[in-house]
Formats: structure tokens, C-alpha cells, sequence
């Protein structure tokens, strides 16, 4: 067989232009890239009608008014209410991620039963509300026998816990610290009463003494949207924002002036600037001014230096910006919101009294009419409550939990989870399966903020009486959930007591008129404000005379606790919409990363990177050094809101939780717990 | 390639000096794009982060030391590094608006436009997107979730664009001139500080025209000649100063050499 | 066993001597094969690139494989353009190699991407401003054209060419080889530039940008230059590698110094204009963007050792060994020049990949560095056994050295 140049070339070229005549190939190869899109495990995308329902998104502790995006009934996204004058169309990085957390693995999917050690079984809704009254009805009477811990400020679900507790004969109804507690233990220590607010955006200067005002104390949105209108951008800004406490943080970031001060020293800080603007020509009508200013005379330059690291330089400019402003305000507070002494509260609000801005800067709030008869405010924290019960002078038999983690953010967390064991019969309410819940007996699962009634009065730090409600954003819960509030009202009902409602929608609307609001104005996304209080304030001298300030130590260093919205907050483990938030220098795999300037990594030997162990109390926790030049000499700034144990694979066992390393104390002349002034050891292992 | 001019130029202005840092918009990026969460986040050179905040610092001590927070979305360059590289036209800078485009069942993943693009605005879908089960319930209708092995990026909320041009339609506007605030990324919309402005930079109706302008606004990488389309603002110099490279010439404010 | 089947009189080892070896071989190919084939199971999430290193190993190896692989097309450009006849003593072996490097490139490259099944978009939707669709052309078609060249040789192979269709095929195409090498070369130029005008353009990335006339034709060319004057030393030391392992005489040692007399003069055109580029880089457009040479480099990882160890170490010391008659003709310092050259440039192609990207442009970014996984490695490796494997079959059965029979005699 022969094969000639010519027939080699036909062969080579007929047979490639005959494959390429083939419509099947062409058609086949195009639709690749189809089918190669949509592989049957890529998930679809929800249709349907697009809606924005307003809601009450009460995921972070303020509360944020927002407006659910749904997509065929189905919530999908977040935006903000513009219409509502606290939120003014921003939302915070929780809430942000609101609509995803419905489904977050860690919630709780039906009644829980404890049948074993971490182990539950799922059980019907009537025999958990059977259990509940059952182990009520048992203890009813016998004051001291129930109990309850809080973990919601602003919820009027706190006066039916209480009511109910009262109607049962038991006064053991206890708040989860909060800032809101400590704050208005201040206020009375100055002579006053009711609960303080500040007006942002009314002043022109701001002062933040320790409280992290924009990004996580108080009404963090409200304050943003305050901050950012006296910041329009291309123009002048209208104020000025300083900011004192032991971190750099996202509040010290925006503001015109940071000062690095550690946590012991924010008292020593506030009252060596009241010296300063006492030399400048500050005086006060207040009763307590002459014993005040000798107070304050004692802090000079040279002393607030050596308790802060401050220069005397540095504290004369910051006193003669207050000086030039019209109408300063001056906003103390623990970085972290709690467990801050009422004295920290007291310095700096004294500087308010000392500028006479009582009733402008800073306000009172009247205490607000009740929507529940017998509801009464709790006397103590849930940390002392537990520390009773961990000693036994407290033995409860029964405790109620509801929107509150106290086996997680307590202070000796590990010691607050032991003394829960304490107590026999343990009911959490919540929505996540958080690590109170895992130690609870019974757990009724509790809808999401876009699934229930709820309301929001008064979030700390409010200048004005505020009020918000909200109502369910969906038809139907994602999951087996009833509202706690309905459930305890049932329950009520069985061991033969009225608290006046059946639901929690009633009492909320019953609050509304109370306060003189109209309850679908406010579920429609709107608000109520009252007027503030006038009232006057003494200047705390003699309290703050019991103010000390420790000794420099050189083998400890003090803890400062980092806030940061996005992570989540004491009732909530980080969302995972928010896990990219988190940067390299917060977290690396599992390892937290706590924060210290170069010169305290050399005072103590460590490196950045090097592994290192604090210990504080009983416990300790591991982690791995950041170098931040951000953070106060002789500090170490730790993030709270990891190393969690329950929750989901999303932070269940990230970095470590810095409540098992604070300590306890007691505050000179106030009878407070306290945990801010935490001191730890930090070693390489 | 030269590159196209358009009657409309959507741009980003961000005040750096409003920016706190809080991470919402982060969050809401990835809400509306459906990112599916990574369980270890931590691992930044695997995430996807449409828009990411940098913390910038000036790198002094106690007192003296100061931070700024720059979100950065995609930049959506004028004359853009990323789109001449693609070998496919996976992605575009062709509408009218300027938004570079990404079509993600046209990219087969060479990565080549990651390699382009100075300020990591690519992200390259490693993985298949999980949600944990019933998660998917709550997917944004906006955009399309995408397999792995694909190039994303942030497309300044593109279907919210063309909604509002829809809703311009439908109410008889003009859809090829919204007015300002009828379009707003998901970013932009939810700051809580408004540290983001959003318009068309060529607009003089719209707030960004003159932001942009503004005596303290500034681009990233300037020099590059990329041309962004989105600026920041701080009236702060340090911060201004770590927008471009200076190392060659000591200052800002060397002539601008491409644009 | 397999003694039928060898080339007309060459002898070559025993056939249990041989499948050890390609069992030996084999093993790094299985191991490879798994690593690629759970790459194409889970994604690219398996090696060690991230969002900071979308290139990184495998493209340097690609880069690198094509660099070494030119010696195929110049070497047939020489010898049937430029009718050096010289060269046909070692032409097979260009073949051969160029056919390992680039089919062994286009599968890495199936690897590489995030959607092996849409690798044909390039010809699908192409985008004529982008360097990688000229690369992707080019270097498909090339390897097409390889395969034509190699099929011949194949074809030659002494039972097959018993088979009349065959021994006419063979002969037809070597008729027209001069036609495919024609082709190859046009192809190659154009890739191998493209090469680097992949890089070039990356206005992002100060390291690897050129302005203007330093993009086209000065990193064009300098790509190509590169590529030539690296590919034939290499084809070279393949000949000496497999000289030494069958313990034979392959080529003689004349056609070698030819070869490296050729390499050297590319390389000695390539570095000069190569330094000039650098200078001007150095001194016009870094600065142009605020940015310094000493901007460049980092470390001991990323540090300036690497470049100088490119250019002078591995460039100009080489070229300058390889033009010098007394040197390129002592046979120890023309392989030792040989090695040089060829790290010379596989350390260009990975500054400009992996270098260019590590370096922050953004100035509050900082440095990242890259380290393959046992995954790139396993799969590069997979393409060097396969390399092994064509080649061990190819010389044991195939005619690819014209002077074996009478070097050996």
C-alpha cells in the first residue's frame, strides 16, 4: 500500500475538519460550562417576593432597630431602620448577621432533657412545661428554694422572672453584671439615683474613661451615628472624642486622642485631671467640693504619672482641651462593660458634676412605670449570687436562666460552672446551646429576636427614657421553640398564680401604654423617649477617698479586657457570618492571641509569638502573645468571647476564655464585686 | 488596551476617620454574597473576604500611637490590572457604571487576575460553599453561589444596581442616571458610622462627586495607574501617606504620574 | 526478551534490569498520579497556594519546563531552517525532551487551574489582550506539533517500521519536517515571549511590570532569548545524564560544544540586555512608583542573593563559559556551565513568579511567604518520572542517536 504526499495531507486535514462538523462536541463542550456551575451540591438560591420587615434585633446587648430582608417569608438579610432615630439606618456586626444565626448548628432544636453527663434527649414541649411545674411546684413557698439569673437589661421578660419569683415566694431573682448595675450604685454613692445617661451628641468633647463608647458600651450604634455626625466627611469635625483605658481600641482609633491607661489606674486618671481643672479655675456648687478638691489635690501630675505612665504634658493638653470646650461630657466605664467598680463610675462621672454638666452631658433616667406587680430589681449580681451558692450560704433548689451564660461569663468561670452543679434542678432558656445550657437538666429553647415579641427599655447609656418593641419577623420558628415569657406565664397559671397575662406580647403591650407609647408604632419600628430627669449629683468624695491605687508589681500584669461587638457578647458565641472579622492578630487557628507593647513583652521575657500561660485565681488559660504598642505599660489585653465549650464547630474550642483568670474582689466602700483590676501571671510555656 | 470611558462611574468614598473598625460591613458583604462561613476564618490566606478591613498603624508607642481602619473592597480600577489577563473574558469592564465584572462559570481558575491585582480584592474559591444544614434557607437571593475552583470578588452589589435601575423603570426615572443613594452596596448601606459614601464620581448631583475631590482624599496605589474607583478620606497625614509608596521620594504629593 | 524490538544493532541492558528500573521510576509516577488525582477529587485547596500565591511551584516549573524544553524548536529551527546538519546527531533528543517539557506543562496546567473541565475555554471564549490566551494557543498547538515531530521517530522504531503505511508515514513526515519546524519555531517565539509578557504586564506588580518599549519587544524577547540560550545546554545535559547512566556513547562530544556554543551566544545576548533591564527597572520605574530596589527583597527567603545568584552567578558567569572556545571545549566546565545556565534561568521564572507576588505593594501589607506542599511536589515529580519513563522507553527502543552504533563500536 501506497501513501503519496497528496493523500497524506487529505487524510491529516479530512480528518479534522470532519470531527469538527460534529454539532454534538461543540454543543456538548459549550454546556460545560453550565453544568459545571451548577453541581446538584451547590447550594440554590431562595424565590420569592422580597420584603423588609422592621424588627427588634436584640442580638447584641443594646438592641439594634432594624429591618429584616426576607425572600419568600424566609429572612435573609439585615439592613438598618432608618427611620428610627436611635439606629438611624446603621447596624451593628451581630445583628448584621442576624438572619444567618436562625440557623446556626448551635441552636437548640426542641426541649432538651439531661439524661447523663453532656448527654440530653429531646422531648416533647408538654412534658418539659409538666417537668418545669412539676419542680416549681415542689419548691414553691420556701423562699431562697428558686431562683433565677437574668441576662437581659433592657427585656420587660426581667419583671415576669421576678414577678413569677415573687409569687412563689422567693426573692432570688439576679441580674447578670452589667454596667447598667454598677452605674447606678455610682449614682447613688453621688447622691442620686436613677440610672445615668450621656448625651453624645450633644457634646462637643467626649470623654471616654475605660468605657469602649463606639463599638461596645452602651447603645453602640446610637453613639456611632452620634460620633460620626459631628464627623461629616470633607468638613470639619464638630467635636472631639478622647479616648483613656489600657487598649488602642476601635473607640481609641476614631478618636482625636488616645491615652494608654491601665485598667487600676482609670479612678487616679480621672481624679488627677479634676486636679488639673481644679488648678485651671474649675469649681462646683456641689455640697462636697472642698473635700473633693483636697481629694483631688493629692493626685498631682507626678502621681498620676506614676500610676499611669502619663506625662505630666500629656495630661495639661488634655485638660486644657476640656477646658476650651463648651459642653464636654465625660462617659466612665469598664472597657468591657462589667465587673468595673462603682468608684471607676464615680471618678469619672464626678468630672461631669466638676463641669456642671449633670442634666445636659450626663442625665438620669426616672425610673420607669412596671408592667408586672411584684416585679422588683435585682440586689445583687449573679456573681455574687453564685459565689454563695459555691459556699453554700446560698441552696437553691431550683434556677431559672434565661438569656444569660453564667458557667461562661463569670469571673472564675470554671468555679461559677461548679457551683451551678450545686444546684439540683437547673432550666435554661435559651436559643443556643450555650455552656450554661450544657449543664442545665432542662433547656427550653427559646426563639430567635426575629422569631418573638420583645422590647428593649432604656439600653444602657441612653441620654433619654427610650423605648423599643419588636415583633416576630417569620410566621414559624426555624426550630421546636416556644417564648420563655409564655412558657413561664403557663407555668404560672398551673401553680395558681396570676401575673396578669398570658403572653408576652401582652405584657409588652401593657408596658408600651404604661409608658404612654403605642405598642404598633413601636413593633412597626418605631420609638418612644421620655424626657430625662434634672437632678443634681454630688461629686462622690467620700467615696472616692476610699479609691487606692495599687502598687506596681512587677511579676504581674494587669488584665485588661478587650470588647469587640463583632465577636459576640456574653450570651452570644461569635456568628459565623462573623469569623472573617476576626483578624490575624486576634486569633490564629485555635490559639488567642492576648495583646502586650514590646517593652512589657521584654519586662516579663516572652516574644511575639511565644505561647504563654496566665494564671489568675484558680484558673489559667493559654494563649499566644501579640505585640500591640497599642496597649498600657505593665497590661496585658485579652478578648473576651472565646474558648468557648458548647456552641458550634464554628468557636467551640477557639483560643480561651479570659473570665477562667479574673479574680473577685471586693470594692472599698461599696460592698461591689469587682473583676476589672484583675491581676494575672503571664509565663512562656 | 486603552481603557473605556463611561458617562457613569460608581465609586466608593471612605472616611478613614470615621471608620472604627467594627467589621459590619463584613459581615454584610458576606451576607449578600452569600459566603458560605469557613470554620477556621482564622486562616486569612484561605478566606474569602469580598471586603476586608486592614488596620493600619503609625507605628509609634503609648500615647503617640494611632490606628485606622481602611475596608477595601474591589476597587473597581479604571484601567484595571485583572481584566486584560484573563485569558477567557471571565471578567470585564464593559458597562456602563464601570463596575469590573466577574462571570463565574466563564472562569476556569488560573488565578492569573490574582496575581495582577495589587490589592488582593481576588479571591480564589477553594472550596465547594457549605453552609451547616438549614443555613442555606437563609441565602440572599442576590447572587449565585459558586463552585469551587473559581475567581470572586466584590462587584460593588451589582444586582442591587440593577434593581435600582429597574425600580428607576418601573417608577419612570432615568435608570442610566440614579439619583444619589438609589443604589448602594450592601457595605455602604449598613456602616453604622456612614463611613462610606457611595455615588457616581461623575456625578455632580451625587455627594461623591465632591468627596472625591476633596483636598484630603486619596487612592490607593496611586502611581500604579490603575485609576480606582474608590477613594479614601482622612484628614490624618500618616494614614494618607501609607495609600501609596513613598519610599523612593520620602513624600506624598509626588507628581501623579498616570492619571 | 524485548531484544526484537531494539534499534538495529545497538545493544541495551536486561529486560529484568529494565523493569526494576521503570518500576523504580514508576513509584514516583504512582505517587504523583495519587496526589494529582486527589487534586482533581477535592480542588487546588490541597497544595500549599493561598490567596496571596495563586502561582507558585507549578507555574514555575511550567515556566521553567518551557524554558528548558526550547532547545526542541531551536535546535530544529538550526537545523532544518538554517540547514546546520551537524545537529542532527542530537535533534531526536530536542524532540524528545521538548515533547516531555510541554506535554508534561499542559497537564500540570489541567492541575493548576480551578476547573480542569473547562481548560478549552482559552480557544472557547478567548481573550485577545491576554498574554495567557497567546500562551495557551501557542503552547497547545507547539505541543501538537511535537507530537508530529516525535511520531516519525516512533515510526522508525525497527518493528514498526516493517509495516509499509507506517515506514511511509514516517517518511512523509520527515519530508515535511522542515514545514513543522518551521511552525514550531514561529509558535515558540511567540509563547516564550508570551512567557514573559504574561508577567510584564502586571501593572500591579512592580517586580515583574515593564513600561512600553521595555514590555514590547525588550521582556518579549528577553524571554525568548533566555528560553534558547538555556534549552540546548539542557538538551546537552540530558545527553551526558544518559550517557552516564547506560554507561554509552551517545553523542559525540563536537556536536555537544556546538550546542553550547549556541546556548552561550543566546545567553551572552540575553544577559546583556538583561542587566540593561534590570538597571533601568532599578533606577527609572521603581522609583516612578515610589517604590526601591531595596523594596524588593526580604529576608533570607526573598532576598537579594536570589537575583544576583539569576543574573551573575547563574547568567553572566555561564555565558561567559560557554563564548570562550578553551573553556566550552573542556567537557566538565561546559556541563558545569550547562547546570548554571539551566538553574540561571529556572530562578528567573521563579522570581518573576513567586517573588513578583510576595512583595507587598500595598504599604500597610506585609510579606508572605510560599512553601509548596507534598502535593506540588508529588505532581512535579510525577512529570519528571514520566519524563524518565518516555525517555527510558525511547532509547530503548527507539533510533534517537544516529552516532550511537559508531561511537560504541
Amino acid at each position: 500500500m501506497g501513501l503519496d504526499r497528496r493523500g497524506f495531507v487529505k487524510i491529516v486535514v479530512g480528518g479534522v475538519a470532519g470531527t469538527l462538523f460534529t454539532p454534538v462536541i461543540w454543543k456538548s463542550l459549550d454546556d460545560v460550562s453550565i453544568w459545571s456551575q451548577n453541581w446538584s451540591w451547590i447550594p440554590r438560591l431562595n424565590k420569592g417576593e422580597v420584603k423588609a420587615n422592621a424588627a427588634l434585633s436584640k442580638l447584641c446587648p443594646a438592641g439594634c432597630a432594624v429591618k429584616v430582608k426576607t425572600v419568600g417569608g424566609l429572612p435573609f438579610a439585615v439592613v438598618g431602620n432608618t427611620a428610627n432615630p436611635m439606629s438611624q439606618g446603621g447596624v451593628c456586626p451581630v445583628c448584621a448577621a442576624g438572619a444567618q444565626l436562625m440557623y446556626s448548628p448551635a441552636r437548640v432544636k426542641s426541649p432538651m432533657k439531661k439524661v447523663g453527663e453532656g448527654k440530653f434527649e429531646a422531648i416533647k414541649w408538654e412534658d418539659a412545661e409538666a417537668l418545669l411545674v412539676e419542680k416549681l411546684t415542689a419548691l414553691k413557698g420556701q423562699n431562697g428554694k428558686i431562683a433565677a439569673i437574668c441576662g437581659d437589661e433592657t427585656g420587660t421578660a426581667g419583671e415576669v422572672i421576678s414577678g413569677l419569683l415573687s409569687g412563689l415566694g422567693n426573692s432570688g431573682y439576679y441580674m447578670m453584671p452589667g454596667e447598667k448595675f454598677v452605674a447606678e450604685k455610682g449614682v447613688k454613692l453621688m447622691g442620686g439615683s436613677g440610672q445615668p445617661g450621656f448625651d453624645i451628641a450633644g457634646s462637643d468633647l467626649v470623654l471616654m474613661i475605660g468605657a469602649d463608647a463606639l463599638d461596645s458600651w452602651g447603645a453602640t450604634v446610637a453613639n456611632q451615628k452620634a460620633f460620626a455626625a459631628t464627623r461629616p466627611t470633607g468638613a470639619a469635625a464638630t467635636a472631639k472624642f478622647v479616648y483613656a483605658g489600657p487598649v488602642l481600641n476601635h473607640s481609641a482609633g476614631v478618636s482625636d486622642k488616645f491615652l494608654p491607661v491601665p485598667p487600676q489606674a482609670t479612678a487616679a486618671f480621672a481624679l488627677g485631671l479634676a486636679n488639673l481643672l481644679i488648678n485651671d479655675g474649675a469649681v462646683s456648687s456641689a455640697s462636697d467640693f472642698a473635700e473633693y478638691k483636697a481629694l483631688a489635690a493629692k493626685y498631682t501630675p507626678e502621681e498620676v504619672e506614676k500610676a499611669t505612665g502619663l506625662k505630666a504634658e500629656t495630661m495639661k493638653e488634655l485638660a486644657a482641651m476640656i477646658k476650651a470646650a463648651k459642653s464636654p461630657v465625660v462617659i466612665a466605664g469598664a472597657s468591657f462593660g462589667q465587673g468595673g467598680g462603682a468608684l471607676d463610675f464615680v471618678a469619672g462621672a464626678s468630672l461631669n458634676v466638676l463641669l456642671g454638666r449633670v442634666g445636659s452631658g450626663m442625665t438620669l433616667l426616672p425610673a420607669a412605670p412596671k408592667a408586672v406587680a411584684g416585679a422588683a430589681a435585682s440586689e445583687k449580681d449573679a456573681a455574687s449570687f453564685l459565689s454563695e451558692v459555691a459556699t453554700g450560704k446560698a441552696a437553691p433548689g431550683a434556677l431559672l436562666v434565661y438569656e444569660a451564660n453564667p458557667a461562661y461569663a463569670l469571673p472564675q468561670a470554671d468555679e461559677m460552672a461548679k457551683a451551678l452543679g450545686n444546684i439540683a434542678f437547673k432550666v435554661s432558656f435559651s436559643t443556643y446551646m450555650d455552656e450554661t445550657a450544657a449543664l442545665c437538666d432542662l433547656i427550653l429553647p427559646a426563639p430567635h429576636s426575629y422569631e418573638r415579641f420583645d422590647d428593649a427599655l432604656n439600653p444602657y447609656g441612653v441620654a433619654k427614657s427610650t423605648y423599643l418593641a419588636g415583633k416576630p419577623v417569620v410566621k414559624q420558628p426555624a426550630m421546636d421553640c416556644k417564648d420563655p415569657v409564655d412558657v413561664l406565664l403557663a407555668a404560672a397559671s398551673k401553680l395558681g398564680l396570676s401575673l396578669g397575662y398570658d403572653t408576652y406580647a401582652d405584657v409588652i403591650k401593657a408596658k408600651a401604654k404604661a409608658l404612654g407609647a403605642d405598642f404598633d408604632a413601636l413593633v412597626a419600628g418605631g420609638i418612644w423617649t421620655g424626657d430625662a430627669k434634672g437632678g443634681s449629683l454630688n461629686l462622690g468624695a467620700s467615696a472616692l477617698a476610699k479609691v487606692a491605687v495599687p502598687a506596681a508589681d512587677d511579676k504581674t500584669l494587669a488584665v485588661a479586657l478587650m470588647s469587640n461587638q463583632a465577636f459576640g457578647s456574653a450570651t452570644l458565641a461569635t456568628p459565623p457570618a462573623n469569623l472573617l472579622v476576626i483578624s490575624d492578630k486576634e486569633l490564629s487557628g485555635k490559639d488567642l492571641l492576648v495583646q502586650m507593647n514590646a517593652a512589657t513583652a521584654k519586662k516579663i521575657g516572652v516574644t511575639a509569638g511565644a505561647k504563654v500561660k496566665l494564671t489568675g485565681g484558680k484558673g489559667e488559660m493559654k494563649a499566644r502573645v501579640h505585640l500591640n504598642e497599642g496597649v498600657a505599660p505593665g497590661t496585658v489585653g485579652v478578648l473576651l468571647g472565646f474558648g468557648r465549650s458548647a456552641w458550634d464547630e464554628f468557636t467551640k474550642g477557639k483560643g480561651d476564655n479570659v473570665y477562667k483568670i479574673l479574680t473577685v474582689s471586693d470594692e472599698a466602700g461599696t460592698g461591689l464585686k469587682v473583676w476589672a483590676g484583675s491581676t494575672v501571671t503571664v509565663a512562656k510555656v | 488596551m486603552k481603557a473605556k470611558e463611561f458617562k457613569v462611574t460608581w465609586g466608593m468614598v471612605v472616611d478613614l476617620d470615621k471608620c472604627t473598625g467594627c467589621g459590619a460591613c463584613m459581615t454584610a458583604c458576606q451576607v449578600e454574597n452569600n459566603i458560605a462561613p469557613m470554620v477556621d476564618a482564622s486562616n486569612k490566606m484561605r478566606t474569602l473576604s469580598w471586603m476586608l478591613v486592614y488596620e493600619l498603624s503609625n507605628k509609634k508607642s503609648g500615647a503617640e500611637a494611632e490606628v485606622a481602619y481602611l475596608p477595601r473592597p474591589c476597587m473597581q480600577c479604571g484601567n484595571p490590572a485583572c481584566v486584560p489577563v484573563c485569558p477567557v473574558i471571565a471578567t470585564d469592564k464593559n458597562e456602563e457604571g464601570g463596575i469590573v465584572s466577574q462571570i463565574y462559570p466563564r472562569c476556569i481558575g488560573c488565578r492569573y487576575c490574582m496575581a495582577a491585582c495589587p490589592y488582593h480584592a481576588r479571591y480564589f474559591n477553594w472550596e465547594d460553599p457549605v453552609f451547616p444544614k438549614g443555613m442555606e434557607k437563609a441565602l440572599s437571593p442576590s447572587t449565585s453561589t459558586r463552585p469551587r475552583g473559581v475567581v470572586e470578588k466584590c462587584n460593588f452589589c451589582h444586582t442591587r444596581f440593577m434593581q435600582a435601575k429597574d425600580k428607576a423603570r418601573q417608577e419612570g426615572g432615568n435608570p442610566e442616571s440614579l439619583p444619589d443613594g438609589a443604589y448602594m452596596p450592601a457595605c455602604a448601606e449598613i456602616c453604622p458610622t456612614g463611613a462610606i459614601s457611595f455615588g457616581d464620581v461623575k456625578n455632580k448631583e451625587h455627594k461623591v462627586f465632591e468627596l472625591a475631590q476633596g483636598k484630603d482624599a486619596f487612592r490607593l496605589l496611586e502611581k500604579l495607574g490603575l485609576n480606582p474607583q474608590v477613594y479614601y478620606v482622612s484628614k490624618r497625614e500618616w494614614v494618607r501617606k501609607l495609600g501609596d509608596n513613598y519610599a523612593a521620594t520620602g513624600k506624598p504629593g509626588a507628581a501623579k504620574k498616570h492619571s | 526478551m524485548d531484544r526484537a524490538l531494539f534499534p538495529e544493532g545497538l545493544e541495551r541492558c536486561s529486560f529484568g534490569k529494565f523493569v526494576l528500573w521503570m518500576g523504580f521510576i514508576s513509584a514516583f509516577f504512582l505517587f504523583g498520579l495519587y496526589a494529582m488525582l486527589l487534586i482533581f477529587a477535592k480542588g487546588i485547596v490541597v497544595t500549599g497556594l493561598d490567596n496571596y500565591f495563586g502561582f507558585g511551584l507549578w507555574i514555575t516549573f511550567d515556566l521553567a519546563v518551557i524554558a528548558l524544553g526550547a532547545g526542541a524548536f531551536f535546535t530544529g529551527f538550526l537545523k532544518y531552517i538554517l540547514k546546520i546538519d551537524q545537529l542532527k546527531n542530537i535533534i531526536n533528543l530536542t524532540v524528545i525532551v521538548g515533547f516531555i517539557c510541554y506535554s508534561g506543562a499542559m497537564l500540570v496546567l489541567t492541575m493548576d487551574i480551578g476547573q480542569p473541565i473547562r481548560a478549552w475555554f482559552g480557544y472557547w471564549h478567548p481573550n485577545v489582550h491576554s498574554m495567557l490566551t497567546e500562551v495557551i494557543f501557542c503552547i497547545t498547538c507547539y505541543c501538537l506539533v511535537l507530537v508530529i515531530e516525535f511520531v516519525p521517530l516512533i515510526l522508525e522504531q525497527k518493528q514498526l517500521n516493517k509495516i509499509p503505511f507506517l515506514h511511509h508515514l514516517a517518511h512523509n513526515m520527515h519530508v515535511n519536517m522542515a514545514l513543522f519546524a518551521g511552525i514550531g519555531a514561529f509558535l515558540s517565539t511567540f509563547h516564550q515571549g508570551s512567557l514573559g509578557g504574561m508577567y510584564g504586564v502586571l501593572q500591579g506588580r512592580p517586580y515583574a511590570f515593564r513600561e512600553g518599549f521595555f514590555i514590547w519587544p525588550w521582556t518579549f524577547f528577553l524571554f525568548v532569548l533566555s528560553a534558547v540560550g538555556c534549552g540546548p545546554i539542557f538538551t546537552v545535559l540530558v545527553a551526558t545524564f544518559m550517557e552516564k547512566l547506560t554507561g554509552r556513547k551517545l553523542v559525540d562530544f563536537k556536536t555537544k560544544a556546538l550546542m553550547g556554543k549556541i546556548a552561550g551566544t543566546m545567553l551572552t545576548v540575553y544577559i546583556f540586555f538583561k542587566i540593561l533591564d534590570t538597571y533601568a527597572w532599578a533606577n527609572n520605574y521603581l522609583p516612578s512608583v515610589g517604590m526601591t530596589f531595596d523594596q524588593m527583597f526580604y529576608g533570607v527567603i526573598y532576598g537579594k542573593w536570589l537575583m544576583f545568584t539569576e543574573i551573575i552567578l547563574c547568567g553572566l558567569v555561564p555565558a561567559l563559559m560557554l563564548i570562550t572556545p578553551s573553556i566550552r571545549n573542556n567537557p566538565t566546565l561546559l556541563y558545569t556551565a550547562g547546570i548554571l545556565d539551566c538553574i540561571g534561568v529556572t530562578l528567573n521564572r521563579y522570581l518573576f513568579t513567586v517573588q513578583a507576588i510576595a512583595i507587598p505593594v500595598l504599604p500597610f501589607d506585609a510579606w508572605q511567604t510560599y512553601a509548596p506542599n507534598w502535593a506540588e511536589w508529588a505532581t512535579s515529580g510525577m512529570i519528571v518520572a514520566y519524563g524518565f519513563l518516555v525517555m527510558s522507553l525511547s532509547y530503548r527502543y527507539l533510533p534517537v542517536f544516529p552516532q550511537e552504533h559508531s561511537l560504541n563500536k
